[in-house]
């Protein structure tokens, strides 16, 4: 069920995934409650990081490259909205403004926004690499 | 700051580096070790011939196994029964005295709230998803659950809520946080921290914790639900029908109905709380959504709650009861319809939990129709319980007592919920006692009895070993008496007008002198609870560590009654090829469903 060419049958009924999973979620949660920069965005990263990872695993996709780079799109998405609430209007003096003086929900925006990006970098970094060198 | 800052992105760092490098290990064992036979390139199923799992610390945490993630469920609600217990045991010596006298009123009400929370989101529903994960697939003949990964990533999720849980005690006595004080029923405004007291700014980061945690724990449930509703359609064995599918399972799968649309809803009305807390949203503020919309939310997910900790139970009754009668379970369908209509009422009574809230009364009204209805297949449960024993030929092994006692207890659960739901009667009796007694009857006494029932029934599947008979017998009348004096003498301090949530008694409620003497046997009660489940826990223990190994394949002697079903078809299959190494032996196919399939005979 989850053989990969190359991969032996040895221990198929483990699996390191589930648990970074969890530990992912959970410092993603507890960061951005709590607005600690540092673990939000290793948590976040440790998240989408372990999905690509489990769904790769599991054979659903032959690439975690696409899947990793995805969720940091919806993560970009995700903090963007965030930080247009947060707007006054929708102009480039509102948001240096906004940025300037970050209060508490700006501060998980760009939590958010920065973990995105950070995906979808590695993600289409390693949709690269891998292209390069197959 | 800038240092604290740095310190945290310089720890987080390491950390992630960390799990880089244990899976990158994994990941090398996984790849290098050779095959046993054949060493292609690609892995073939080569039989019994190589591991399907490491060894030692890291198959626990790696295991996809549903056997294994079973038994780390039984454990981890174990010790939370034990965690959930200590905290009850040390309110209930609060309560020996009217007056303050062992632990402050605060310190009463934050163990107040994490016995309910530990109770109900750490104890009972782990615990049933611990059975339904060992047994559902052997029942329904499945290789395993649909999606072994989500089912180890629901586990996961469970110790941190529990630490989350609990984070306010592991931290007061180094900070301010304070452990929350909420009641599990987390009523705005106190639970939003409106008000001074020390439930809002930073003592009260110890609610942020428990709500995130109970996060975590809805997640898991929700995720487990999945799995089973997943398995329990399409991973069925081809011998295993909707005629033949057992009780459990069919309890389990409406239990699991009703997850996937109560927790959801619990999680999103957790989130809408945080965000009042902590983000200025004003969604159950007097001036914005009001408080009783989070009684509404909350109890549209609480009372389907109390079915999902009562209908598994239910389904092990069913289950267990028949196999100890010597016969099977009369009106088996009749038991799977009072099922069905309960998931689906369940749904349609929350507001009888507040009658006394000054709701429209037209709304009360019909709340109270539909409660007295749902009593109907619950007496319908009740009443084939009773006809399969009638008649029978009952052997008294510890499940079956625990069985016995369960039908016992539900019947007074049962029935002072009926009283309560007669809005004029709980108007009297709302926030007393009585309500404390009435939940904790089916609490305590129909879901942890049956879990007990559930134990003994299968511990030999699960350790090989046969349990101390004697032990288990003191185990069940210490529980069995010790549950009825300490919740029957509730229900009559709740009659007398004791108000419930509190950590003395010195205000002038009732006969102050009849009020105490009930207290102290109240407490009474629950010292013998606590001699009873250390004598199971040492009897689980020792059984498993040093009892001989179980020869006998039908320790139950299921098969001269015809009710040798899967579970224990597939144990005989694991101990005969232990044994042999042999090839299979012919199977045939028995569940405790309505209608045979193999016609009965090969069962004799
Ligand atoms: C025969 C069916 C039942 C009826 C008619 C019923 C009725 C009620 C009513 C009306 C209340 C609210 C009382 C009040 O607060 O004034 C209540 C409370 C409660 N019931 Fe039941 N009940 C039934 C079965 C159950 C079951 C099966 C369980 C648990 C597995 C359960 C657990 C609870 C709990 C936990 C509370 C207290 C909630 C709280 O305020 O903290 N009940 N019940
Ligand atoms: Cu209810």
């Amino acid at each position: 069920m989850d053989d990969q060419p190359g991969l032996s049958d040895q221990y198929r009924m483990s699996s390191p995934w589930p648990l970074i999973v969890v530990l992912g979620l959970l410092f993603s949660e507890l960061g951005l409650l709590f607005n600690v920069f540092p673990v939000a965005v290793g948590g976040l990263l440790l998240f989408v990081g372990a999905i690509a990872g489990i769904v790769l695993e599991s054979g659903y996709a032959d690439r975690p490259w696409n899947l990793l780079a995805g969720l940091g799109v919806a993560l970009c998405v995700l903090g963007a909205l965030v930080t247009v609430t947060q707007l006054d209007s929708v102009t480039l003096d509102a948001i240096t403004t906004v940025v300037g003086q970050p209060n508490g929900i700006v501060g998980r925006g760009v939590e958010l926004l920065i973990a995105g990006i950070v995906s979808v970098v590695i993600g289409a970094g390693g949709r690269v690499a891998e292209s390069e060198s197959i | 700051m800038v240092e604290a800052q740095l310190v945290l992105t310089a720890l987080m760092g390491l950390f992630l580096a960390g799990v880089a490098v244990w899976l990158s290990r994994i990941e090398d064992w996984r790849s290098y070790t050779p095959l046993a036979g054949g060493g292609g390139a690609v892995g073939e199923e080569s039989g019994y011939a190589h591991n399907e799992k490491p060894s030692g610390l890291i198959r626990w945490l790696t295991t996809v196994d549903h056997k294994d993630i079973g038994i780390l469920y039984g454990v981890y609600s174990i010790i939370a029964f034990a965690v959930g217990g200590i905290m009850v045991i040390l309110m209930r010596t609060e309560l020996l005295t009217p007056d303050e006298a062992i632990i402050g009123s605060q310190f009463y009400n934050s163990l107040l709230t994490s016995h309910g929370i530990t109770m109900l989101f750490l104890f009972g529903t782990p615990m049933i998803a611990a059975f339904g994960n060992y047994f559902i697939p052997l029942l329904v003949n499945a290789e395993d659950m649909a999606f072994p990964r989500i089912n180890a990533i629901a586990f996961w999720m469970l110790p941190p809520g529990a630490l989350l849980v609990w984070a306010g005690f592991l931290v007061v006595p180094f900070t301010d946080i304070q452990p929350a004080q909420t009641a599990w029923t987390l009523y705005t405004p106190l639970s939003a921290g409106v008000g001074t007291g020390t439930q809002a700014g930073v003592s009260g980061l110890g609610i942020d914790f428990m709500l995130l945690g109970l996060h975590f724990t809805g997640l898991s449930a929700t995720m487990g639900a999945i799995n089973f509703i997943a398995t329990i359609f399409t991973d069925r064995g081809s011998d295993v029908n909707w005629a033949n599918l057992d009780i459990f399972s069919w309890t389990m799968l409406t239990q699991s109905g009703l997850i996937l649309f109560a927790f959801p809803l619990l999680g999103s009305a957790l989130i809408m709380l945080l965000l009042d807390r902590n983000f200025g949203t004003t969604f159950f503020l007097a001036e914005g959504g009001g408080p009783i919309l989070w009684q509404h939310l909350f109890w549209f997910f609480g009372h389907p709650e109390v079915y999902i900790l009562a209908l598994p139970p239910m389904g092990l009754v069913s289950f267990i009861l028949p196999k100890f009668s010597g016969r099977k379970l009369f009106g088996f369908k009749f038991v799977v319809y009072s099922t069905l209509a309960i998931g689906v009422l369940s749904f349609g009574v929350w507001a009888h939990h507040m009658f006394a809230t000054g709701i429209d009364p037209r709304i009360r009204a019909s709340f109270e129709a539909v409660s007295l209805a749902i009593a109907i297949p619950s007496a319908v449960k009740v009443f084939n319980w009773t006809t399969t024993l009638w008649g029978g030929n009952l052997r008294l092994t510890a499940p079956m007592l625990f069985c016995v006692g369960a039908v016992s207890n539900f019947i007074f659960g049962g029935v002072t919920g009926v009283f309560t739901a007669a809005i004029p009667i709980d108007l009297v009796l709302h926030d007393t006692y009585y309500i404390v007694g009435h939940f904790h009857y089916i609490l305590m006494g129909l879901l942890a009895f049956t879990v007990f029932a559930g134990i003994y029934y299968w511990f030999p599947i699960i350790t090989g070993k046969m349990y101390q008979k004697r032990l288990a017998k003191w185990h069940f009348w210490l529980t069995m008496i010790g549950t009825n004096i300490t919740f029957f003498a509730m229900l009559l301090l709740g009659y007398l007008g004791m108000p419930r949530r509190y950590a003395t008694y010195t205000f002038g409620v009732g006969p102050q002198q009849i009020i105490e003497v009930l207290h102290q046997v109240t407490t009474l009660g629950a010292f013998i609870l606590l001699v009873g489940q250390i004598i199971w826990v040492w009897n689980m223990i020792q059984s498993w560590y040093e009892a001989p190994t179980l020869q006998d394949n039908d320790p139950w002697d299921l098969k001269e009654t015809g009710q040798f079903t899967n579970e224990w078809g597939w144990n005989e299959r694991r101990l005969e090829t232990a044994i042999a190494d042999g090839g299979e032996e012919e199977e045939a196919t028995m569940t405790d469903g309505g209608d045979p399939v193999d016609g009965s005979a090969d069962a004799e």
